[in-house]
């Protein structure tokens, strides 16, 4: 019987055109199930990046296909592919995550104005998912008056506030302190097990590798192994 | 809540959103007033030529305008102006003989235009008499008085009861003279009028011209600035022998002027806008360029490319409300106070080309919504190219700015 897959690629590929066209990301075959915690890990320019911006509808691949839920993502229009990451995905960058004059409620809020659920459904997920990453007591904070840890708690909280069908990392954890780093992995952790959501991490870091379940490597855009733990 | 953040995101940089309000403010108080100023001058040279040189159309022989003979009068003149008298349209008829003498002081000796009136029937078609400078409008000297100008009296060295002699051909061809004497000396301050224009009581005229009672000019004012050329154009048709033209056309250039003037309010308005919409330009493209991280990240977590052209377009649309109101109460506080004590030029050489060297602002409510409406338009116009621009940002690149 054929599994349910959040995320299927099928022979994806993608080459940068220029004088030397470089295969970022060569014929990836790879499947996401629904509650995974995992870690697409490589060195620099192995393509990880690249690899997490094709699932995310960020990037279009040069060649196969990336379907998210069934839902086949090649084709789709630059709105289209808004659209669908403002439904189905949530992100949490490594920098530059917030919006710098909101607060962090309106922050938390904003993808769910975005997608314009009613006030007081808005109100109720922004206080849970706040008090979920701790910061039930910042809410009128400005990202400046924040840490780089509580804002990218605030990010997280954005990220779930959409209801996704999963969350991509990208090196999250790469500007924070220890323990502002594992506070961050313990609360994604605990969102993982807990609610089941999907994360997804592209990342060096040994703490979030060491976290994750399943630990993808790649390299010259090849997976090059695959780590369920 | 894109409201919400554009307002907000047009005070992150507090300097550079004043500099945009004050470019706004400034551009529209600049607009304004060089229209105030330009249809000031254009009113009051109007309203010097209806009120003063032409009123709203003038009736001749046909031959009169270019010949200037006494012969060339107007037949039936009394017929027509009670006629004229007894339109609701019309507010009032001066009835004037006209003649070109020589006239002589005791120091200097010139030609002028010299126009027999009725005092009292000018006083309700003209502004003549509050002009009077020295001396008496007619009153006081009951032989041949003559009011002139204060500009002829400085060059005639002449004063009031001075005597001049108005030597001039009659009906017939035959040189005739007349001694007057000065009974009010006036300064309208358009220089070139006064220059030009000196008055006597019709029937003195009359009786040098050989004319009896005949006259070679109706003056016509009228209820209605704007019926000048209609009312005018009923009449040439009714009285087809003679030549009855609006003051437009009387006052050689006046429509060329009224024109131009139009053409160069457009320009300067013009020029001040488009300085405008590159200071916009600018300013919206830096706040756009330094912004793209932030941007891309709005556009890779779902905000559409109309709500992020909405933002930047809004961010313009709150610095022209606040930079807006700004420069029309700038606007119409300078056009009020200079419409009340006037901007003096200086000089006499505007004086020299009949306009007043006082020239009093005006603009009226139309203006202020067209040049309000302009320079919100331009600023709109001038916010598009930042917010195509920060539309056109690929996500995925523009977060990786650094």
């Amino acid at each position: 019987m054929k599994k349910n897959y959040v995320i299927e690629a099928e022979n994806l590929s993608k080459i940068y055109a220029g004088v030397v066209p470089v295969k970022a990301v060569d014929e990836v075959n790879l499947q996401i199930q629904d509650n995974e915690f995992t870690a697409i890990v490589g060195p620099s320019g192995s393509g990880k990046s690249t690899l997490l911006n094709m699932i995310g509808g960020l990037d279009r691949p040069t060649s196969g296909t990336i379907k998210v839920n069934d839902i086949l993502l090649n084709g789709m229009t630059d709105n289209q592919l808004i659209n669908f990451r403002l439904h189905h995905i949530g992100f949490v960058f490594q920098s530059f995550n917030l919006i710098p004059v909101l607060t962090a409620k309106e922050n938390a809020e904003f993808i769910m104005l975005l997608q314009k659920v009613p006030l007081q459904q808005r109100e109720k997920r922004v206080m849970s998912l706040l008090k979920e990453v701790g910061l039930d007591d910042k809410l009128d904070s400005r990202p400046s008056q924040l840490s780089g840890g509580q804002q990218q708690r605030v990010a997280v909280a954005r990220a779930l506030a959409s209801k996704p069908d999963f969350v991509l990392a990208d090196e999250p954890t790469a500007n924070l302190d220890s323990k502002s780093a594992f506070n961050l992995l313990d609360i994604m952790a605990r969102l993982n097990q807990e609610e089941g959501i999907t994360f997804i991490f592209s990342t060096h870091d040994q703490r979030v590798i060491d976290r994750a379940r399943r630990v993808i490597t790649l390299e010259d855009g090849k997976i090059v192994s695959d780590e369920i733990r | 809540m894109i409201g919400k953040i554009a307002w907000k995101n047009i005070w992150r940089n507090k300097v550079r959103s004043a500099v945009v309000i004050i470019a706004i403010a400034i551009g529209l108080w600049a607009g304004m007033f060089a229209s105030a100023f330009v249809v000031g001058m254009m009113n009051q040279k109007i309203d010097s030529v209806i009120n003063l040189e032409l009123s709203h159309f003038q009736v001749h022989h046909p031959s009169f305008q270019d010949e200037m003979l006494p012969k060339f009068v107007i037949p039936n003149s009394e017929e027509i102006i009670q006629k004229m008298n007894n339109n609701e349209a019309i507010k009032n008829t001066s009835p004037r003989v006209v003649a070109m003498p020589m006239i002589n002081s005791a120091n200097y000796s010139g030609m002028l235009k010299v126009t027999g009136i009725d005092p009292e029937n000018e006083k309700r078609v003209t502004d003549l008499h509050e002009f009077v400078l020295e001396g008496k409008y007619f009153e006081g000297i009951k032989r041949n008085p003559i009011l002139l100008s204060k500009k002829t009296a400085e060059k005639y060295k002449i004063k009031i009861r001075s005597k001049v002699v108005l030597t001039l051909q009659d009906k017939q061809g035959e040189i005739t003279a007349g001694a007057f004497r000065v009974v009010g000396i006036y300064d309208s301050k358009n220089g070139m009028y006064d220059e030009m224009n000196a008055f006597v009581l019709a029937p003195d005229l009359q009786k040098l011209l050989d004319i009896n009672h005949d006259v070679h000019e109706i003056a016509v004012l009228l209820n209605e600035h704007d019926l000048a050329e209609s009312v005018a154009t009923q009449y040439q048709e009714e009285f087809p022998n003679l030549e009855i033209k609006s003051w437009m056309d009387l006052a050689s250039g006046m429509r060329f002027m009224v024109e131009a003037m139009d053409v160069y309010t457009f320009f300067i308005v013009g020029i001040i806008l488009v300085a405008l919409l590159f200071s916009i330009i600018n300013t919206m493209l830096m706040a756009v360029l330094e912004r793209v991280r932030e941007i891309g990240m709005l556009m890779a977590v779902g905000m559409s490319k109309l709500r992020v052209f909405k933002m930047i377009m809004l961010e313009t649309v709150f610095l022209c409300l606040i930079g807006g109101p700004l420069g029309l109460l700038l606007a119409w506080i300078c056009i009020q106070y200079f419409g009340r004590y006037g901007i003096d030029l200086g000089g006499a050489s505007y004086s020299d080309y009949g306009f007043t060297n006082l020239v009093y602002t005006q603009l009226d409510m139309m203006s202020y919504i067209s040049v309000t409406l302009m320079v919100l338009g331009m600023a709109i116009l001038a916010a598009i190219y930042p917010a195509v621009k920060a539309i056109n940002l690929i996500p995925v690149e523009a977060i990786r700015k650094i």
